[in-house]
């Protein structure tokens, strides 16, 4: 066994299991605040890499992608103030059904934006040369990485382990956890249970936005465009692995998803062609079957 | 001043349910009543309108006021009222069940100064030490008196004028029943708290509150001193039990007789 081919392998999955992670750790989060599934992730992904995409149109690629986060963050809050909190405390189907008609008009939003032309960070036209962030791909001793991979270790990954340690141990973390076992209970308190929700939203649109960002290629590798929303579903396997509820599930799981499809593209791909696309949602059914409540999900605490 | 005032209020549930049908109150600035009532008679309602949190159960005051600290609270959100220093703990034990002790108290200290939050956390540690030893476990393992005591322990955080406490004694034994009323009355004086106490437990209310309010069917049908509720021969009946003796179903229809409305 090449030993460097297995440590490449291992900090690939790892870089891209990071952003798989940060995109479902957002998404874990508006679940636990309010019970709600975000069926247009998709879509905030796709609105994050069109936003970095603007300003990376005036600025450098990295402050595009760092100034696109309050944007990101004020687009999440709206979404949950005009949208989502009208509908909380409905039946749980119309809720599903509403998330899928915003993620059908963001689709529609983002198509008149941006138009249907896939785009090149940092480049009025496709033909134009695109921005990328510096340059930091490496190899030493036979293990090469991406400088897409590089920047997805040293950003995303930080950002999903913060987003874990916030939830944990911050004073917004504790709020957060308890809103979202009883809104009713924090108001009691004097908690301001809507304001934390909204927050919730707008971590999560900015958990998105770098996600997207760099899927769309911020760190090379393509442009923003609408195949995005293929991608970004890869949020709903991880997520589901990760118990649904847990935030530090979601990381987990996506690390560990990155992982298996590293692996499977480097053993399985020349046998079973496409067998990466597939892997996750295949470890989905596995993990349904055998644990409902995903590798982290939350044991409901009964006294009896 | 710390008082409330209810005067005729009516609320509904859900545009159709008429749950509180022209109820009148007062609780006076450091004063402690009780609310008294068999299940369905409003005092619940009565505390969600109070507390501004009608809305979170589909509920809307349909007339009448509620006026806390000479401010009329009816259309208020729970936040406006909490800001006026008014602080519930909603019936069945309302903590959060997945937070460790420490995070509900800092949950419920929110908007206390770091040291402020040190100085009432020593203090809730020190009246409840059984809570200070299981300071680290999720709140849901913990009994029911150590929820009672945590969730009086999260009040005193936010720095009450007026407590609201609905059915305290919940599911608790006569002796933790007797332990939770005996520090509600020990934290009302030592903090000057206008207490509003909710409960069905008539003989534990009537040794802390000064005055009582009985409720039925969405009205007030008593209002009067604790010694002039415990001379009434009716309440005294009605939830003391003094004349059922012949098991429940004797209970029951002694109970309808004895409706005043």
């Amino acid at each position: 066994m090449d030993f460097a081919l297995v440590l490449q392998t291992i900090l690939n999955g790892l870089a891209n299991g990071a952003l798989y992670a940060v995109m479902a750790a957002g998404f874990v989060l508006v679940y636990r605040a309010t019970s709600v599934t975000n069926f247009a992730i998709a879509e905030f992904l796709l609105i994050g890499a069109y936003l970095t995409y603007t300003l990376s149109l005036f600025f450098p690629l990295l402050a595009a992608i760092f100034l696109a986060l309050p944007l990101a963050f004020g687009f999440g809050v709206l979404v949950e103030r005009g949208f989502v909190r009208p509908l909380l405390g409905r039946n749980v189907v119309a809720v599903i059904m509403a998330t899928i008609g915003l993620a059908a008009t963001l689709d529609g939003t983002a198509l008149l934006l941006w138009g249907p032309d896939q785009k090149a960070m940092g480049a009025a036209n496709i033909a134009q040369l695109p921005k990328e962030m510096p340059n930091l791909a490496f190899n030493v001793g036979g293990v090469f990485l991406s400088s897409k991979a590089v920047w997805s270790l040293i950003l995303a990954l930080p950002l999903a382990i913060l987003l874990v340690m916030m939830l944990k141990y911050s004073r917004y973390g504790v709020l957060l956890r308890a809103v979202s076992e009883s809104e009713t209970a924090a108001l009691a308190m004097g908690i301001n249970a809507p304001r934390v929700v909204a927050a919730a939203w707008g971590i999560s649109a900015m958990m998105a936005a770098i996600g997207g960002a760099f899927l769309a290629g911020a760190a090379g590798g393509g442009g923003p465009g609408h195949h995005l929303v293929l991608l970004g579903l890869i949020v709903f396997p991880v997520a589901i692995l990760g118990g649904f509820d847990s935030v530090p599930g979601a990381v987990v799981a996506g690390l560990l998803i990155g992982l298996i499809e590293a692996f499977s593209q480097l053993y399985l791909e020349s046998v079973l062609p496409g067998i990466t696309q597939a892997i996750p949602f295949l470890i989905v059914l596995l993990v349904l079957m055998f644990r409902p409540y995903g590798l982290f999900g939350q044991h409901r605490i009964e006294r009896v | 001043m710390a008082e409330i005032n209810v005067e005729n209020l009516k609320v509904v549930y859900r545009g159709v349910i008429l749950a509180l049908q022209g109820v009148s109150m007062r609780a006076g600035s450091g004063e402690a009543i009780a609310l008294l009532g068999p299940n369905g008679a409003g005092k619940s309602t009565l505390v969600r309108a109070i507390s501004g949190l009608l809305s979170q159960y589909d509920g809307r005051v349909l007339d009448g006021k509620i006026i806390i600290n000479g401010q009329e609270t009816n259309q208020l959100p729970a936040l406006k009222v909490a800001a006026l220093g008014l602080t519930a703990i909603l019936e069945g034990r309302p903590i959060f069940r997945y937070l460790t002790v420490i995070e509900n108290l800092r949950a419920a200290a929110h908007k206390r100064s770091p040291q402020r939050q040190k100085e009432i956390t020593d203090e809730i540690f020190t009246r409840f030490p059984r809570i200070y030893e299981r300071r680290f476990e999720q709140g849901g393992y913990l009994s029911g008196g150590e929820q009672q005591m945590l969730l009086l322990g999260m009040a005193l955080l936010t720095e009450p004028r007026i407590l609201v406490v609905d059915e305290p004694s919940l599911g608790l034994s006569p002796k933790l029943t007797e332990e939770v009323m005996r520090v509600l009355d020990e934290l009302r004086r030592d903090k000057g708290l206008t207490l509003v106490l909710v409960e069905q437990n008539a003989r534990a209310a009537f040794s802390i509150v000064e005055r009582v309010y009985v409720m039925e069917q969405g009205r007030v049908v008593f209002e009067g001193t604790a010694q002039e509720a415990q001379a009434d021969a009716d309440v005294m009946e009605f939830y003391l039990g003094g004349a059922v003796a012949g098991g429940f179903s004797e209970a029951k229809r002694y109970r309808r007789r004895k409706r005043w409305v």
